[in-house]
């Protein structure tokens, strides 16, 4: 083992997923919020890149059916990682993104790490808050995507359910898509970009590998874990090509800056809507 | 002796075996249910039929969350203590009385009434859909607002083929955190206090942490560098 050593932390699918997400996550919060603030002055002259207020709905309804179809392929991944040899370790295992009882104890540690009252969780592959942001876009996406279609066809969901159905779900819709812009824009993109031991930018998501010291510094477990199964060669990969650095950076911080322009937005002209 | 015997078989019979034949033979026992019409089992499988029985053609259907707060309904409803306004919804004409009526524009007292997304994202005006002069109350039996054809005669003009279910969306809601929602729309209420802490609590969490991740790493990396 080099120290220069790359080990592969998420495969060309995981990527695939979250850039899919990502570019169709920044459409629906750009025309989204575009759309909501539509009566602000600002509203008005933002949603104009998308072509008016009719065309961004249009764009925001397609998208919406990307997302649904993304997600529901990323059901069917699910389904997949799911071993039959050993399924309760697929499932729960320390490469699975399901909580459990550790990531409450690495939380009170991390706590006490905070205060300097303790040493730092010996994290594993995933830590929690990696979780919780997995999770969050997880009960969020069917949340938006029902209420979605009930929004876009009101006289099929009136049939299904009491039309007054419909003032909840334009509320929900309002409601889960400001706290998943306010939950990305301000923490993901804080974890992603900000924070010291990650800035300028944390490249494991689109390099899909990370430096062998990084992960020992952060991960511990993770890297004992593999080198106990001996399975760390077979984790190694190769160092992203350098105009693939480039494009990704330039991608991140576009990201970053449409995140942050709307949000600043957002909230400068949030007395202008309601969330209803 | 012999009676007794024969009116306690009876009786057992009765006790045991009805409900074991209700349970043996459900489908046929249900089927004896007693119903109005025959257009009764449809409404299983829509939730709005379109048809009214007769016995269900009457104001106040489908409204059941739409009032006014602190209103009070039963024994003395009209109280003129009890409301801020009269009740109008009832009348042929719901601006009756009200001076210089025809100098007033409508927002000068349904001011929240005009910032709906109908109203602000669709510009509709409210003659659009209360009609001209004199405006009946929604309540009304001949109102076009009434729920029984609200449907057909308001939404129907640009809702194609709009059903009652439809029609019970409810335009102008109370302001969804408020007192008036919690006695007139509870679900809306809850709903919105439900994101508020969830979005509150998920903030108030994930900022002071990131907050402190990025305050020890900072440290850390200090502490790191002069130790090099």
């Amino acid at each position: 083992m080099t120290p220069t050593m790359r080990i592969r932390r998420f495969s060309k699918l995981d990527r695939l997923f979250h850039l899919v997400l990502m570019i169709t996550f920044l459409i629906q919060a750009g025309t989204g919020f575009g759309r909501m603030y539509t009566t602000s002055s600002w509203g008005t002259r933002f949603i104009s890149i998308f072509g008016g207020y009719e065309n961004a709905a249009l764009i925001h309804h397609w998208v919406g059916g990307l997302m649904i179809a993304g997600f529901t392929i990323h059901l069917i991944y699910l389904i997949t990682r799911v071993s039959l040899k050993n399924p309760w370790k697929s499932i729960f295992g320390p490469d699975s993104l399901v909580p459990n009882l550790n990531d409450a104890r690495h939380l009170w540690q991390r706590f006490r790490w905070f205060f300097r009252l303790g040493p730092h969780p010996r994290l594993d592959r995933w830590a929690y808050w990696e979780k919780f942001d997995y999770w969050a876009v997880f009960w969020g996406l069917p949340l938006l995507a029902v209420t979605g279609i009930m929004l876009i066809y009101p006289q099929t969901a009136s049939k299904v359910f009491p039309g007054w159905a419909l003032n909840i779900a334009a509320l929900l819709h309002r409601a889960e898509a400001v706290l998943a812009v306010s939950y990305i824009f301000i923490v993901h993109f804080f974890v992603g970009h900000l924070r010291p031991s990650s800035f300028p930018m944390n490249e494991a998501m689109f390099a899909g590998s990370v430096n062998v010291e990084e992960a020992m510094e952060e991960k511990p477990a993770w890297v004992e874990r593999l080198r106990k199964e001996g399975k760390l060669e077979y984790a190694a990969a190769k160092s992203p090509a350098l105009w693939y650095r480039i494009v990704y950076f330039v991608f991140g911080y576009s990201a970053l800056l449409f995140g942050v322009y709307l949000l600043v937005n957002g909230i400068v002209y949030s007395r202008y809507i309601r969330l209803h | 002796m012999r009676r007794t015997n024969q009116t306690a078989r009876l009786l057992r019979w009765l006790v045991e075996g009805l409900p074991a034949g209700m349970l043996l033979f459900a489908g046929t026992v249900l089927a004896q249910e007693e119903v109005a019409s025959s257009i009764r089992r449809y409404k299983q499988y829509e939730a709005s039929t379109g048809y009214y029985e007769e016995y269900e053609v009457r104001p106040l259907r489908l409204r059941p969350l739409v009032g006014i707060p602190g209103v009070r309904e039963g024994l003395f409803p009209y109280s003129p203590t009890g409301a801020p306004v009269r009740i109008r919804t009832r009348l042929s004409d719901s601006h009756l009385g009200i001076k210089f009526y025809e100098n007033l524009r409508c927002e000068k007292c349904h001011l929240d009434q005009a910032k709906d997304l109908h109203t602000v994202r669709a510009n509709l005006t409210c003659r659009q859909c209360h009609g001209g002069e004199p405006i009946a109350g929604i309540d009304h039996y001949y109102s076009p607002m009434n729920p029984i054809r609200k449907h057909a005669y308001i939404c129907s003009k640009c809702h194609e083929g709009s059903t009652a279910s439809f029609a019970s969306y409810i335009v102008h809601e109370p302001p969804a955190g408020s007192a008036t929602a919690k006695s007139t729309f509870p679900l809306l209420y809850y709903t919105y206090w439900f994101m508020i802490v969830l979005l509150a609590g998920t903030l108030a969490f994930f900022i002071p942490h990131s907050v402190m991740v990025g305050v020890r790493e900072l440290f850390r990396k200090r502490g790191k560098a002069e130790r090099k």
